[in-house]
């Protein structure tokens, strides 16, 4: 088992080697630096300072020349700073000789994006899960086809539409919640549990919205599981042994029923570090995919360049973990596991 | 094992629903709304005022910084040399009176006496040098630095002078030091201005200092009682950042935010039918220093032509766009000056919507539809076009209104909108396009040399229509060189009728500045002078029963 690991660890290394050499020439074929944004356009803005800016950050040399730099910087695990937000470090916080700490935009990006994706994907699981099952013992049933209803109808909706309308009804209208942002201003002033009860309340709509949008893939997959392993044998085998119905659905049948969602959720990993460009600019929220966007937008390329590499290797590690999940669960894989 | 996952459902719901409780109940932090908002309450200090921005400034030391963003938040924090009043007339900030030399060359700035930065160490006028040498070092690669490269020898006499001294006069250098922010050398010293913890983390000199920046959310700012020009009235400023404008106004409707800038349609359709919006909103318009126009790429055929670029200008219709993507709220504009400034030339008058004498001008500079498929052709090529713009959308719907008035005169235009940072360096750098459709915002200085100067072509340069009239050029010198306002109007009058007559670009629109400010805040200025309705914001006040209840810090 370790050796496994240990293999699929060292695998990684030319992975995104090779992951980072192809995102680098994408980013670079796209027109246009750090020095075509808005002051491009200000005709007090000189062509000079530009080119002196190009130079300060080496964009003058050829691409490969870049590449090289910037892979000489990653092998001391320096992710570079910033073009765009006066030099930010890209990763981690930096101290400098007069002992001012700089954070990391990715630092300070990541635990938001982090907190509100897993929130949320707890929740949708949540619900999920309990939906899927009741929706598979009631196959065809009225509870099926309505909660099958209720999953496509959040399934279709824009989720930026639902979020304004409900900021709209939720926070002009009845002033219930906040409606952007992630704190209060006067949060610094609040005690303990009045900090947790403004976190909690700014959290709720870009954590809810995404949930009930994303419930719909979810509950099919656990009632579809659930159809299946229904009609197995060992489940008539059980009903035959006269095991009642409570222990044969939720001792038998629904270990089994949740095994593809250890996938699922392996598969969810990009998206629950990369975040939604559009959630978290409705919602004011500084996280990972606001921070990429516009990274990509002002062609800020270590920022770029760092979001993707941390990405992929945060990626490739959870895909190491849900394959060590999956063998956990099913004995069956890491029968297969341990041999190979 | 038994029973886990019923239990689970259990929990789970348990959970949900104290996160609802929890997220429930948030203060009501609206004053009563009985209160008169109309009612004339007498001057106050105190009071917080928030406003909101789309995006994050990436620092506060504007000359580096560059974006608008920057200086929107430095603006509070730190001083220039001078400043323009109300009526855009030029004063002194920093400086209690400055002095032009008999050749033009040399100005001499008097610093007010007794300045002190918000630590209490002294402002001097080795500040101010310290500040030049920094925009002009080597190492500093700020956008603005051009102008004071210009400064041939920058002197410190005494403690409150400060006299600069150009190779040759340069009419726009008092307008380059109303522009640049004045640094403090003690903080300042030694440092690497591209990365210096400073600029997050800032000492002015002006109304404000910066007390708490946190990242990605918002920046309060609060009065600063070393202000060099007295204490202004509301005592704190916070700037939320809220990337959609749509979520700003609903922040705007909650009353979480006083006041933001508006598109025409929230201005003149969404506000006015909303009656609980309007009682608390005031709408102010105001008009800005830009515009948007339709240029031509003059080196490419049949553009070089001026009949064909009169043609075209006669073919559009300016008000239809005013009144379709502006609402009307622009005004139709014909020189590359705020209309009611000094230099605005009021004897021109733009180019009146003539569908026949666009198509008579065409006739003669040789385009026929000789294959009688309703496009105008000549040697035998059909004349069309593409129109390149950014993704703005208020560019993009002048764009197809244009591209209907000229289908009307028999020419083919095609439109193409992509995002910013694409569209300069694929079209504008390489020159590669026909007509673009774009924006100019200018500062106060008539000077724009840099737009319609001949020698302003090269890659990168903002001639890129490739504007060459050996007239224009001479006056865009004269210009420079005239430190005298009146004949430097005149200059410049001269200036902006030689270019409508040549029309090497098509002024579409001057768009009203929008804003809503909620009436709790008092002391604005309406109708609003020529500066704009900000100019005296440090007058501005809240009364205290109009004021929120929920930020007391």
């Amino acid at each position: 088992m370790l050796k496994y690991i240990i293999k699929r660890v060292l695998w990684m290394i030319p992975l995104l080697i090779g992951i980072s050499l192809i995102s680098f020439f994408i980013m670079h074929l796209a027109p246009g630096d750090i020095t075509s944004n808005e002051t491009a356009f200000n005709p007090k803005a000189s062509e000079e300072s530009r080119q002196k800016l190009r130079e300060m950050y080496n964009l003058d040399k050829p691409v490969i020349v870049q590449y090289g730099l910037w892979l000489k910087r990653l092998a001391t695990l320096d992710f570079g700073k910033s073009f765009a937000s006066h030099q930010k470090p890209v990763f981690w916080q930096t101290t400098d000789k007069d002992g001012n700490v700089t954070k990391g935009l990715i630092q300070e990006a990541l635990p938001i994006t982090l907190m509100i994706n897993l929130l949320g994907l707890a929740i949708t699981l949540i619900l999920a899960i309990p939906l899927g099952i009741i929706a598979a013992r009631k196959y065809q049933g009225w509870q099926d086809r309505s909660i099958t209803l209720f999953n496509f109808v959040g399934f279709s909706i824009p989720g930026f539409w639902l979020s304004l309308l409900l900021m709209y009804w939720l926070g002009v209208v009845n002033n219930w919640f906040p409606i952007s942002g992630l704190h209060s201003l006067n949060y610094e002033s609040l005690d303990t549990w009045g900090k947790i009860k403004d976190s909690l309340s700014h959290l709720f709509l870009p954590v809810v919205i995404p949930s009930i949008t994303g419930l719909a893939g979810i509950t099919l997959f656990v009632k579809n599981g659930m159809l299946d392993v229904l009609h197995q044998d060992y489940i008539t085998t059980a009903r035959a042994k006269g095991l009642n119905e409570h222990k044969v659905i939720y001792t038998h049948a629904l270990r089994n029923a949740l095994l593809p969602l250890i996938t699922i959720i392996g598969l969810s990993i990009p998206g629950l570090i990369g975040g939604s460009v559009i959630a978290e600019t409705i919602f004011a929220i500084p996280g990972m995919g606001k921070l990429f966007y516009d990274a990509v937008l002002m062609r800020d390329f270590p920022v770029v360049m760092g979001i993707l590499t941390i990405g992929s290797a945060l990626t490739l590690l959870g895909n190491l973990l849900a394959d060590l999940m999956y063998a956990w669960a099913d004995p069956r894989v890491r029968r297969g596991v341990v041999k190979g | 094992m038994t029973n886990s996952f019923s239990g689970l459902s259990k929990s789970a719901s348990i959970v949900l629903v104290t996160f609802i409780i929890a997220a429930c109940g948030s203060s009501d932090n609206s004053p009563s709304a009985d209160l008169d908002l109309g009612k004339n309450y007498p001057s106050e200090s105190g009071g917080t005022l928030i406003s909101a921005m789309t995006g994050e400034p990436s620092g506060l030391i504007s000359m580096i910084a560059g974006e608008s963003a920057s200086s929107a938040i430095s603006s509070n924090i730190f001083n220039s040399l001078l400043k323009y009043d109300k009526n855009l007339e030029l004063e002194g900030d920093l400086v209690t009176s400055w002095e032009i030399s008999s050749d033009q060359k040399t100005i001499t700035f008097k610093l007010k006496p007794n300045l002190k930065w918000a630590d209490n160490q002294p402002l001097t006028s080795a500040d101010v040098l310290f500040t030049w040498q920094a925009v002009t070092d080597e190492k500093t690669a700020s956008p603005y630095a051009s102008d004071f490269q210009l400064v041939k020898k920058a002197e410190t006499p005494d403690p409150l002078t400060f006299t600069v001294t150009y190779e040759q006069a340069y009419a726009p250098a008092l307008d380059s030091w109303a522009g640049l922010q004045i640094l403090p050398k003690h903080l300042l010293q030694g440092q690497d201005l591209h990365t210096t913890s400073f600029a997050r983390n800032p000492v002015g000199s002006h109304y404000y200092k910066l007390d708490r920046w946190t990242h990605g959310e918002n920046l309060k700012l609060s009065r600063n009682p070393n202000s060099v020009l007295g204490q202004a009235k509301i005592d704190q400023l916070i700037t939320r950042i809220i990337p959609d404008n749509s979520a700003q106004f609903l922040e705007l409707m909650a009353d979480n935010i006083d006041y933001m800038g508006l598109d025409p349609i929230k201005f003149s359709r969404i506000i006015p039918a909303r009656p609980e919006l309007q009682q608390k909103l005031a709408l102010y318009k105001e008009l800005g220093n830009s515009y948007t126009y339709m240029g031509f790429n003059l080196k490419h055929k049949p553009f070089d032509d001026v009949r064909v670029r009169h043609a075209i200008n006669y073919a559009i219709d300016k008000q239809e766009i005013i009144d379709g993507v502006y609402l009307g709220l622009g005004i139709n504009i014909a020189s590359p000056y705020k209309p009611g400034t000094r230099w605005s030339n009021p004897a021109l008058t733009p180019y009146p919507y003539d569908p026949a004498k666009a198509r008579a001008l065409l006739k003669e500079a040789g385009f026929a539809d000789t294959d009688g498929d309703g496009i105008l052709d000549r040697d035998g090529k059909p004349f069309a076009f593409e129109i390149v713009t950014n993704q703005n959308k208020e560019r993009e719907k002048s764009a197809v209104l244009i591209q209907r008035r000229l289908k009307d005169i028999g020419i083919d235009v095609k439109i193409r909108a992509i995002e910013w940072a694409s569209f300069i360096s694929r079209f504008i750098k390489t020159g590669d396009f026909d007509v673009v459709v774009l924006g100019w915002g200018l500062g106060l200085d008539p000077d724009q040399f840099n737009i319609w100067h001949s020698s302003q072509q090269a890659p990168g340069q903002f001639n890129f229509i490739g504007y060459n009239n050996p007239v224009v050029d001479k006056l865009l010198e004269q210009g420079r060189l005239e430190l005298d306002p009146d004949k430097r109007m005149k200059i410049y009058h001269e200036f902006a009728r030689t270019l409508l007559q040549d029309s090497p670009i098509i002024y579409l629109s001057a768009g009203y500045g929008l804003t809503a400010i909620h009436k709790r805040v008092k002391g604005i200025d309406d109708p609003a002078p020529p500066a704009g309705i900000g100019h005296n914001s440090q007058d501005w006040y809240i009364p205290q029963p109009l004021r929120r209840n929920e930020i007391s810090q």
